[in-house]
């Protein structure tokens, strides 16, 4: 978390209206990413905090928190409006990690996996649009950007392991498939979360 | 396009001791007045009188004149109407002149914009806020009253200038405030403070054009101005709370900027009708504004603390009589 922790400006400084906006609406949309990340993670406490898996939960909990804190930092910087979606994600998020949580804790880590790969092809898109454009202008954003996504494929691949080895094993010796779709309901769950995620990544880049 | 340019530019050269072209131009000037005239046509005989200006400056042969000249002439999209000047006040509108004479003084259309209407603002207590006024700034310039067809919204883009000037101004002093503040030269001031002044700083940029304001307004409110008032207006109250610290990026961001902008407009209402000695009445409104909202901002955050005590204690409450019946223990 290198990239985390250093103080100074993340976007190149430019007079061009159509480049800020479009900076601008990067950096909006990150920020109500991780804000309803944030917000998850806090629902999904708030049911599994005495569980086993809470110490695992509240480690991912604490990045995401780091990842919120760069981006207010880069938001207050830079006179970036936030989303005025935000008590919308605050809500939602909290409801979808209580709710995935009142699953069980495979219900939480599933719906987690879920929502961090969406994240992930969000970070992904945003790299090769910025890579498409200038590399070498934004480089600083381009490697915030990476840092936080593969801090979030880090997450999704631990969560991947914890449930294929450690609560689904029999699934796994059956199938000899180590894949979390073989999992009845996972589908489902997944396709709702992603389009959940689409949409407001949608929204919170307009409004 | 082009092709029929450099027949123009012959001819231009081959009558360059005769004056015969330019009256042609303001004739065509004239003509071309109407708003239905073509973008084409009036780019032509913007850069042949500017031509012709040049011409009549210096008596260096005129440089074939660039692709970039056409260009930007043809792309300007509002309609020409420079009309004829007196030799001395001609100011430098040249575009990209290659000749270099002045050498780079050259002044975009924007400029000139601003500089006519800058200019206008001193008739305003006369015309008010009217295409007149711009008129009578543009002569003063020495240019023809025919150039207030530049200006597609007509008195909508006079307020709007006066606007964005002043809000620049406010911008600057308020960021000279910051930098004596961060050298340590001046002490920062509480926040309540800081909006009143910032506020009234604005609003007395207006005192000039008291009288007249109140038809700036209500220009400002036509359907065709209100994007970009709007715009203008939350810039502006971006700018202050930017100075005054403000680094909230939640809910907050958006609830402060709506009670300073209710409190800069119901201000200014209130100004534009007050006719106390150095609008004090006006001060003091501002004053009771902005003490209200600092007493709402500090009441939701007791309200919220009463809330959070009060769930404490409600719980504290629930696990007592749990104990006292006890449903707590395990048996």
């Amino acid at each position: 978390l290198t990239y985390a922790r250093r103080g100074y400006v993340v976007l190149p400084p430019t007079s061009d209206e159509e480049e800020k906006a479009m900076l601008h609406r990067m950096m909006r949309v990150d920020h109500a990413g991780e804000y309803g990340a944030n917000r998850i993670y806090a629902g999904q406490m708030a049911v599994l905090g005495r569980t086993q898996i809470s110490p695992l939960i509240q480690e991912m909990w604490d990045q995401e928190k780091q990842h919120l804190r760069k981006f207010n930092e880069i938001l207050a910087e830079n006179r970036v409006r936030p989303t005025l979606l935000l008590p919308l994600w605050n809500i939602a998020g909290f409801a979808l990690g209580a709710g995935s949580a009142l699953l069980g804790k495979e219900g939480a880590m599933a719906c987690t996996v879920a929502v961090e790969e969406s994240i992930s092809e969000h970070y992904n898109s945003q790299i090769r649009t910025l890579m498409e454009k200038d590399p070498e202008k934004y480089t600083e954003l381009l490697q915030l950007i990476k840092e936080f996504r593969d801090d979030e494929m880090e997450h999704h691949d631990q969560l991947i392991i914890e449930i294929l080895v450690f609560a689904l094993p029999f699934y796994v010796l059956l199938t000899h498939d180590p894949s979390l779709l073989q999992v009845p309901g996972y589908q489902l769950m997944k396709a709702i979360i992603q389009v959940g995620c689409k949409a407001a990544i949608y929204i919170s880049e307009r409004l | 396009l082009c092709c029929g340019y450099w027949d123009m530019a012959a001819l231009i050269r081959g009558l360059r001791a005769g004056r015969v072209l330019r009256g042609l131009g303001s004739v065509a000037v004239q003509g071309t007045l109407s708003p239905q005239g073509s973008n084409v046509r009036r780019a032509f005989h913007r850069t042949i009188l500017l031509q012709l200006v040049n011409d009549s400056k210096s008596d260096t042969s005129v440089p074939p004149p660039s692709y970039h000249e056409v260009h930007t002439a043809g792309e300007s999209s509002s309609s020409s109407a420079h009309g004829e000047s007196s030799e001395d006040a001609q100011p430098n509108t040249s575009f990209q002149d290659q000749s270099g004479e002045h050498g780079e003084d050259y002044e975009t259309e924007e400029q000139l914009q601003a500089r006519i209407l800058t200019t206008a603002l001193e008739f305003v207590p006369q015309h008010g806020w009217t295409v007149e006024a711009i008129a009578a700034g543009a002569e003063t310039l020495g240019l023809s009253s025919a150039s207030t067809g530049m200006f597609n919204n007509g008195a909508g883009d006079l307020v709007l200038h006066f606007v964005t000037q002043c809000n620049a101004q406010l911008a600057e002093t308020l960021a000279e405030q910051n930098n004596k503040v961060q050298l340590g030269q001046a002490e920062s001031k509480k926040t309540a403070e800081f909006l009143r002044d910032a506020v009234e700083t604005r609003l007395r940029m207006l005192i000039p054009y008291i009288d007249t304001w109140p038809q700036a307004m209500s220009i400002l409110l036509l359907p065709h101005s209100i994007p970009d008032s709007l715009k203008h207006l939350s810039t502006m109250v971006d700018d202050i709370w930017y100075y005054a610290g403000d680094r909230s990026t939640d809910v907050n961001w958006y609830t402060r900027r709506a009670a300073l902008t209710g409190i800069y407009n119901t201000t200014e209402l209130v100004m534009v009708q007050d006719s106390s000695p150095d609008f004090e009445e006006t001060w003091a409104f501002l004053d009771n504004r902005i003490k209200d909202v600092v007493n709402m901002a500090n009441t939701a955050k007791e309200v919220q603390a009463t809330g959070e005590s009060m769930v404490q204690g409600l719980m504290g409450a629930a696990i007592t009589l749990k104990n006292i019946t006890g449903m707590n223990q395990r048996r």
